[in-house]
Parts: structure tokens; C-alpha cells; sequence
């Protein structure tokens, strides 16, 4: 008998999936927050559109136009999303940020994308927001989620403008519907300003057909039976989208947060979890030491199965054709291996179904014990943290995307499970690689071996969820596209299994593992104004802090009485090491006008120079890449010691 | 058929003594007082599997035996074990296939207590024509005594086999720690251990897997098969719901091996003991094997009952006991709408 397996409403804008989920899910739990470990506040579907409606209903007569854009200054809760529902009913647009967002970003923001009624989530921000609504002469409205929250003239609270919303629906007010039949596809949804550190914030422009894409094409089954944890950041696309896909299957999201997630995950029992690196490996460390504090017995029977573990899956990915094929293996190596890897796999299986039933269940049970897949994005995903979940049994499926993409390119499912890459592109979109040097199409080229899979080069997409552009940067919109296609900024390359895998970033760009994005020009700039300093090269992808590589000035050292002869030498000279230490700390400091985030940690002194030719262009420019693949070692080696002193 | 007159050497009959003590100690640290008044909790869901165990299953064994025509010292066998309480085994399983735990360990202690006196009046009432067959071979051979069920000797194996299921709930109660890694071992010591009696069996007596006559094998293989099929269908026919049909169907199928060996080896003297271990191993052998098959199955099966069971209930803990989750229309399929089993709205009635 067919069972309802996975059903998705297909709308053609946002407000379209509200109104048909309210209709097919009806009284279902939609979002629930938490109030205490096990009292939880369940909004259901046709709740949360009636009020959507009401508060849609208030905003229009406050004078809310179509396409208009409306502030949204808040983290997670229940209020952000119902919002939302109202914005979308009304055919504007939303900007949101979150909680943290800093006076100037708030100013530009707000001044740049022509804010008029500005919804926040907290009193500390209603006031900071008055303060500087003298310098903002267009906005007139500021509306106040909190309920708890003291207001202050010139501010409202939303349940005010729901209520009147509610007055005008039962006085026959039907404004609101008129809004939702002009929504079109192409119009956006919202408005997403990216974070820089130099610059200017960039507003993405996401469509609704954007979104609706997104809903159609993410891989997995679920129904209204699935529970999903939410701890990421709504305003970050990647959440968004995971609460606007499981609005469409009719399941409920749990607000949870950093803090309560271990007790939160064991009462939900969630079935399905989006989160970013940092937190897998979070829970990754909280279950090591649960094994660690547990009986010795206990230890060694979890060892045993992890072993088992590992070796039954190896066998599974290679007979199931998931393993990372970077490299074609030829024919007659395959089909040597594959005995191997079926007498292995039968040899293990029994062993492997005892332990896993036995030992790692338990495992699982500290996440819940219900979930059937995770997904994880917003970073790459450290490759021992995601074997780690795979074989214990909790699938990770780890994506790649960038807000321009609102923001999932290519995901991984559970058929498609290779561990090591972002599984294939979505449907509907489409990928090619590009060389950075030459701007030679590497995949997909028939020329090529293989069409040009396992080669190198930047990440560019076409598809349906691609942003329409910056808002008001056409020039910043232009640079961001090739020939109709997106530049990611990203280098990668198509694996043979057609799945995708992340090698770096030939943008500048570094992202942190805290989510920070540092420009490493500005800072590398500044450092080459000591004379002590030929080159350098600031690092810290997915790292804690930033560490940089340094090509010594020898002739400095020399002139200052250093009688080294090579840069060999030089780097193993304590002095030397003493000097530029200095000089890093006076040139890179807040004081300078350098974030914290943005400040040198560890640094490491090159062996040899940079090249013309190699690690530098003919204008002297760092090829990042090459750079990052010749001193993987010095890298390598700053980060180990980084983590140890932090510890 | 000749068969070995010495099965195991003493060393592997200590050996199966030790792995007895530490699976009925596993399984006393898996136990609590509470698990004993959930009993009276779930009355209708242990009374079901009560008749399934001690009703059904003895009749299949029987079935099986004149049907297969075994020779006596199996038939024997096939019943004791068709006449056994329930195991931890298959709490175990029960988890895997989404099945009721709390309904299976009620079961199972329900079963432990209840054999001490259900064990020797169905080996009586069911065995008579075996043993009658043994008699005769014994006088042919000049022996001058009738072969008769030890029920005796059976009722103290059991009261012994007790002692150390006791022992691990005492355990469990001083050091919840210690209980823990009992509980965790006792499986791996069972498989352990069996995997090394049919080892030794193969290495000392490499024909014997040969001349045991397939019926041997069906009959073992078949007894468990046959519990699952018709615990599931009895259950299912007199209305409980899938998670409880699971519970049963695998609580039926799955009987408490160990104290087969502790019955057989401390009741019975040879000819017949060697041939009833035998037996007794193959079934232990196989059972692990089709249990974790229909677990697989079941536990697909099971997937869509088992996930609106645990939404609802996740519900209730996290809103308050007296929400109702009401699925769409057409989401609930017609199965659990119309199955007998179901009573009416699943989503209503819950365990």
C-alpha cells in the first residue's frame, strides 16, 4: 500500500505555501518554543496563518505597500516567523539580521535598503534604534516583537498592529488577499545583507522562485511526523530555508538554543537537524568524553565497535559505489577489490549488527535516538567529524551553498551519501569549473579526460536559485556573474561518482570557523608596511583565529646585525622570531582599528620566497591557492600549535 | 544415527555454566522492581503473550515434531524448548523492530516467573508418546527403567537458573554502573560462547552437521519462524496494536536458549542429553539469525506506526498531556485506519 512518503506543497511564492499548508495541516504544530525542558508553546499551521493574515492586515494599514522593505532586526522565535508570514502576505519584502547587528550596520542598512517600518526583537534594541532614528528621516515605524518589552513613544507593539490587523479582517477588511494574488514568482522575498568586514554590507536579493526552487529540489523524505531542531540563525539563509522546507512537508520546528541543545535533543527526539561545523563538533567532543567517563569495559566494547564500524561501512561505500572517487581507479583494480571488500563486508556484517545494536545505539540515543539524517553547512565540515557520525549511524549530510544561491547548490542525500564531498547539485542546477588562471571551462568539457572531472578550479552555478543580484550594486551584481553564471568563489571539482567537493576559496575572502569573514588584504597590507617583512599571507580558513605566513625581509635583518645567510636560517632564529612578533603586535592591534576577530594569533616564517610565476603573479600578486598548497605543511603547523596554546 | 554420546567435554560444560550465570545476570541488571508491577499495568498485552507463549508454542513445537517425525530425544527437545519463558534476547530485538520494550520486558518476566510451574505440566502433557518411544528402545536394551520427564529435576533447574537473575537485580540496584556493563556483556558472551560450541562441535565431531537429519534443521529453524508468523497474526487478530503485535510476535519466536542448556544439562542423563543439546544449540544458532531478519523486516514495516506513535507521544510530553495531534486528511493510510488492530483513531489511543 502507497504510503504517503513525501509529500511537499508546491506553491509558487511563499505566501502561496503558507496558505496551502495552513489548509492541508490544519491544526498540526507548525513552531514550537520552548518554555521550560518539557513545556513547549506548539503554534499550529492554520494558527500561525490567521495571525500572519491579521498582522499582514495591520501592516497594510499602517501603510505597507507591495515590494516594500521592512526591517527585521531579530533571532529566532516564534514572533520572527509569524512576521514573516505577515510580511510575505503583504508582498513585501523582509531585511533581517540578527540581534547582534552593530549601530552602523543597522544605519547603513536600513538607510541603504529604504526601510520605512522596522520590526526588532527586544526592548535594548527598540531603544538603540530610537537613538538613531534622527539620522534616518525615512523610517517611521518601529514595531516591537517582544511582548515583555517596555515601549517607548514612536514605538508599537506588534500584537497592537495584529490586533487592529484582527478589527479590520472582522469589519470585512480583505486587502490582504488582493496583496497575495499580485505576488508574482520574480518578486523577492526578501532582502539579505551579507556581512563584511571592509565594504559595505551587500543585500542579496532572493526571489520567491528562489525559494520555491529550493523546495522542490532538496533531497530527503519526510512527512508530518518529522521534528526538526532549530539552532541556527534564522536570519541566515540556510536556516530559513530548512524551516520553509519543512513548513512544505507539514512537520514541526523546535526552537532550541546553544544551551539547552543536549537536554533539548533528548526531549525532542528530533528526526531531523540543520547546524554548521562548530556544533557537529561540539556534539562530537560531548559524546568522546561520555565514552571516556563510562566503564573501561564499556570503552573497549565502544572501540570494538567503532572499529567494526568503520570497516563494514568502508566496504559498503566501495560495493555501493559511494567512496570519494577523486582519482579513476582503472577496471582491474575495481574488480580486484571487489571480493575483497564483499568478503569483508559479509565477514563483518554479523559482528557489525551485534555492536551497532548493542553499543552504538546508544550513541545515537544521546542525540535523541531518532534521527534519520542531519545536514550540516555554513563551513566545511571537518572530514574526521563526519566520519565519526556517519559510522556511528547518524547520516550527515553536509551542502554547499552561498546566500547568493538562498543557498543550497548541491547536498549530499542519503543515496548519495560520499562522504568527503557536498554531494551532487541539486536539479535543476548546474555546475561548472572553471580555471582560475586561464578562465578555461574544466568540467564540463568534452575535450578533457573524463569531461574534466578531478580537475580544479572555481565553482560556477546557473540555476533557479540564484539571486536576482545585489541591491543597488549593479557593478558589485555584474562582477559577481561570468557569462550568466554565478561566480562561488569557490575552488572545487566534480568527483567521478558527479559529486562535489570543496577545495578552498580563490576569493580573498576567510571565513572563520566563529562564522567571522575576514579580508585578509587590508591586514596583509598593513603588515607589509614593516621593513622586516618581504611578503605575507594571512590564513584561517575554518580556524579559530588567523595565523600568517611570512617571508622575512633578509636584507632587514641583516642591516640590524642578524648574520643569518638564508631564510632557512632565519626561520629558526629565535631573535628574528622576536622581532617580527613585535611587529605583528604594534601593526595588527584594536587600537589600529582591527576587530578582534581580525587580530594575529600565531604567525610562522617561510623557509623560502615567494616566486614570480608560481606563488605570485607577474604583479606581484599572492596566488593564494598555490600558496595554500605549497606550505600545507607551515600551515599545517601553525594551526597545531594555535590550538595548543589556546588550550 | 550415531550420535556422539559425548557432545560436550567438561570444560565446555563449564564454560556454557558461566555463560548461563552471566546472561541470567544480564538479565537481572536489565530488571526492576517496576518492570514486575508493570505486569498489572498492561494486563491484556501480557495475558496475550502469556497464551502465545504457553499455548502456542508448545503446540507448534509438538506440531513440528510428529509432523517432521523427529526422533524422540529431539521431539523432547523441540517442546522444552517450545515450553520455555522468554528471554532478554528479545527485548532486545523488540527495540530494533519498533516494537513495545516496556510490553516485552513484562513479557519476559511475566514468562520467567510463570514457567516455574506452566514448564513441567506441558512437558508432561505433550511428551508422552516420546517418551514412550525411549522406553521402549531403553528396555529393548535391557534396561529395566521407564524414561520419564524429571519434572523434579526441572523445577529446581529453573529456581537455580533464578538465582543469579535475582544477583543482577541486586546488582543493578547497588551499582547501576556494573549493571550496565552486565547487561552490555551478556549478549556478547552468549554469541561468544555459541559461536565457540559450534566451533568445537565442528572440530570434534566435523560429521555431525552432516548425519543430523534435515528435519533437525527445519524443526529449528522452522519453530521460531512459525512463533513469529503466529504471534503476530494471534495478536493482531485479537486487536492489539502493531507495536504490541511486534512485541509479541518476537517474544513468542524468541525463548530464553540458556536455561535450555541449564534444564537439559542438570535434568537429563545421556543417551538423550547429547542429542538435546544439539538440538538446543542449533536452535540458539538460528534464532539469532531469523530474529535479526524479521527485526529487519519489521522494522520497516514498522516505520510509519511507530513514527506517528512517537510524534504523538513527543507531543504529549512537550504540550501537555491533553493535546491532540489530528493528521490530515489521507494521511493516516487506510491500514491503520481500518485494521481491526488499530481500534479506532491510532492517534487517539496510545500505550
Amino acid at each position: 500500500m502507497p504510503l504517503p512518503k513525501n509529500e511537499r506543497i508546491a506553491a509558487d511564492h511563499l505566501a502561496g505555501l503558507y496558505r496551502k499548508a495552513a489548509e492541508r495541516f490544519e491544526s498540526l504544530p507548525a513552531f514550537a518554543t520552548r518554555e521550560k525542558a518539557l513545556a513547549w508553546k506548539p503554534v499550529s499551521f492554520r494558527e500561525l496563518y490567521e495571525q500572519g493574515l491579521d498582522l499582514a492586515t495591520g501592516l497594510i494599514d499602517l501603510g505597507v505597500e507591495a515590494r516594500e522593505h521592512v526591517g527585521l532586526f531579530s533571532d529566532n522565535r516564534f514572533e520572527w516567523m509569524l512576521t514573516d508570514y505577515a510580511v510575505q502576505f503583504c508582498g513585501a519584502v523582509d531585511v533581517p539580521r540578527g540581534r547582534d547587528v552593530s549601530d552602523p550596520e543597522l544605519e547603513y542598512i536600513i538607510e541603504h535598503a529604504g526601510i520605512r517600518v522596522c520590526f526588532v526583537e527586544t526592548e535594548v534594541l527598540q531603544n538603540r534604534l530610537l537613538r538613531l532614528k534622527n539620522r534616518l528621516p525615512g523610517l517611521s515605524r518601529i514595531i516591537v516583537l517582544d511582548p515583555k518589552a517596555r515601549l517607548k513613544e514612536g514605538a508599537s507593539s506588534l500584537q497592537e498592529v495584529m490586533a487592529d490587523g484582527a478589527r479590520l479582517r472582522k469589519q470585512g477588511d480583505k486587502r490582504v488577499f488582493d496583496r497575495i494574488e499580485s505576488i508574482r514568482p520574480d518578486d523577492l522575498f526578501t532582502l539579505i545583507y551579507t556581512s563584511g568586514t571592509t565594504g559595505r554590507p551587500k543585500g542579496v536579493m532572493l526571489t520567491h522562485a528562489n525559494m520555491t526552487s529550493q523546495i522542490r529540489n532538496l533531497p530527503g523524505i519526510h512527512n508530518p511526523n518529522d521534528r526538526i531542531l532549530s539552532v541556527l540563525p534564522i536570519w541566515h539563509v540556510f536556516e530559513r530555508v530548512i524551516e520553509m522546507y519543512t513548513i512544505s512537508f507539514g512537520g514541526c520546528t523546535y526552537y532550541s538554543n546553544i544551551l539547552t541543545l543536549g537536554e533539548d535533543m533528548k526531549n525532542v527526539e528530533p528526526t531531523f537537524m540543520a547546524s554548521a561545523p562548530r556544533l557537529w563538533q561540539k556534539i562530537h567532543e560531548k559524546i568522546i568524553q561520555g565514552v571516556k567517563a563510562s566503564h573501561p569495559v564499556r570503552q573497549v566494547l565502544f572501540h570494538i565497535a567503532y572499529f567494526l564500524s568503520r570497516q563494514y561501512r568502508v566496504s559498503e561505500y566501495f560495493l555501493t559505489r559511494k567512496q570519494l572517487k577523486i582519482n579513476k581507479t582503472p577496471r582491474w583494480k575495481l574488480s580486484l577489490l571487489y571480493p575483497f571488500h564483499l568478503l569483508r563486508w559479509l565477514i563483518v556484517l554479523p559482528w557489525y549488527g551485534f555492536f551497532n545494536a548493542a553499543v552504538l545505539e546508544r550513541i545515537r540515543l544521546s542525540a535523541g535516538g531518532s534521527l534519520s539524517a542531519t545536514i550540516s553547512g555554513g563551513g566545511a565540515l571537518p572530514i574526521h567529524i563526519d566520519r565519526f557520525f556517519n559510522y556511528v549511524g547518524i547520516p550527515v549530510l553536509e551542502g554547499y551553498g552561498l546566500t547568493e544561491t538562498s543557498p543550497v547548490i548541491s547536498v549530499r542525500s542519503k543515496r548519495n551519501l560520499v562522504v568527503g564531498t557536498v554531494g551532487p547539485p541539486l536539479p535543476e542546477t548546474r555546475l561548472r569549473i572553471v580555471d582560475v588562471e586561464t578562465g578555461q571551462t574544466l568540467f564540463p568539457n568534452r575535450e578533457l579526460d573524463h569531461q574534466g572531472r578531478s580537475l580544479r578550479g572555481e565553482i560556477q552555478v546557473q540555476g533557479p536559485q540564484v539571486m536576482k543580484g545585489y541591491y543597488r550594486e549593479d557593478e558589485l551584481t555584474s562582477l559577481a556573474f561570468e557569462d550568466g553564471w554565478l561566480r562561488t568563489g569557490d575552488l572545487g571539482m566534480v568527483t567521478h561518482n558527479d559529486c562535489l567537493k570543496i577545495l578552498g576559496r580563490s576569493k580573498a575572502t576567510i571565513v572563520l570557523s566563529s562564522g567571522e569573514n575576514v579580508e585578509p588584504e587590508p591586514v596583509e597590507m598593513r603588515l607589509q608596511q614593516s621593513q622586516y617583512i618581504d611578503h605575507c599571507m594571512v590564513v584561517g580558513q575554518d580556524q579559530k583565529s588567523l595565523g600568517v605566513l611570512i617571508v622575512p625581509a633578509l636584507e632587514a635583518f641583516r642591516q640590524n646585525g642578524s648574520p643569518t645567510a638564508t631564510l632557512a636560517d632565519l626561520a629558526q632564529n629565535d631573535k628574528a622570531r622576536e622581532i617580527i612578533r613585535r611587529e605583528i603586535r604594534s601593526l595588527i592591534s584594536i587600537s589600529g582599528g582591527f576587530k578582534k576577530y581580525e587580530l594575529i594569533r600565531d604567525f610562522r616564517l617561510l623557509g623560502r620566497s615567494f616566486r614570480v610565476g608560481h606563488e605570485l603573479t607577474n604583479l606581484f600578486k599572492i596566488k593564494r591557492h598555490v600558496v595554500n598548497r605549497e606550505f600545507e605543511g607551515d600551515i599545517q603547523h601553525l594551526f597545531k600549535n594555535q590550538s595548543k596554546k589556546s588550550r | 544415527m550415531e550420535f556422539p554420546s559425548q557432545l560436550l567435554y567438561a570444560q565446555d560444560q563449564a564454560l556454557l555454566a558461566v555463560m548461563i550465570f552471566v546472561i541470567m545476570l544480564g538479565m537481572g541488571a536489565s530488571l526492576t522492581p517496576d518492570d514486575f508491577r508493570a505486569v498489572a499495568r498492561s494486563p491484556r498485552g501480557v495475558f496475550i503473550g502469556f497464551l502465545s507463549q504457553f499455548g502456542l508454542m508448545p503446540l507448534i513445537a509438538l506440531g513440528l515434531s510428529i509432523v517432521l517425525g523427529l526422533h524422540p530425544a529431539f521431539a523432547i527437545a523441540l517442546i522444552l524448548i517450545g515450553c520455555l519463558p522468554g528471554g532478554t534476547t528479545s527485548n532486545m530485538f523488540t527495540y530494533f523492530s519498533r516494537g513495545s520494550v516496556a510490553l516485552s520486558i513484562s513479557m519476559t518476566t511475566a514468562s520467567t516467573v510463570v514457567a516455574l510451574f506452566m514448564m513441567p505440566i506441558l512437558l508432561t502433557l505433550y511428551t508422552g508418546r516420546f517418551t514412550a518411544q525411549i522406553s521402549e528402545t531403553m528396555r529393548a536394551a535391557g534396561a529395566e527403567t521407564d524414561f520419564v520427564i524429571p519434572t523434579g529435576n526441572i523445577i529446581s533447574s529453573l529456581v537455580l537458573v533464578l538465582v543469579p537473575v535475582i544477583l543482577g537485580m541486586i546488582l543493578r540496584k547497588k551499582s547501576p554502573g556494573w549493571a550496565k556493563t552486565a547487561e552490555d556483556t551478556a549478549g556478547f558472551v552468549a554469541i561468544m560462547v555459541i559461536l565457540y560450541l559450534l566451533l568445537t562441535a565442528f572440530i570434534r565431531h566435523g560429521s555431525l552437521f552432516l548425519q543430523t537429519p534435515i528435519q533437525v534443521y527445519i524443526a529449528t529453524i522452522g519453530l521460531g519462524m512459525a512463533g513469529f508468523f503466529f504471534g503476530y497474526w494471534f495478536s493482531r487478530l485479537l486487536g492489539m496494536y502493531p507495536l504490541f503485535q511486534r512485541a509479541i510476535s518476537l517474544e513468542t519466536g524468541i525463548q530464553n536458549g540458556p536455561v535450555s542448556f541449564a534444564i537439559i544439562l542438570l535434568s537429563f542423563n545421556q543417551p538423550v542429553q547429547s542429542q538435546m543439546l544439539w538440538l538446543a544449540i542449533l536452535y540458539s544458532t538460528f534464532i539469532v539469525m531469523t530474529s535479526s531478519v524479521i527485526t529487519l523486516y519489521f522494522r520497516r514495516k514498522g516505520r510509519f506506526d511507530w513514527d506517528i506513535y512517537k510524534n504523538t507521544q513527543i507531543h504529549n510530553r512537550l504540550f501537555g498531556k491533553k493535546f491532540v495531534t489530528n493528521y490530515p486528511e489521507g494521511f493516516l493510510p487506510h491500514r491503520l485506519k481500518t485494521d481491526p488492530s488499530q481500534g479506532t483513531s491510532p492517534v487517539q489511543k496510545r500505550e
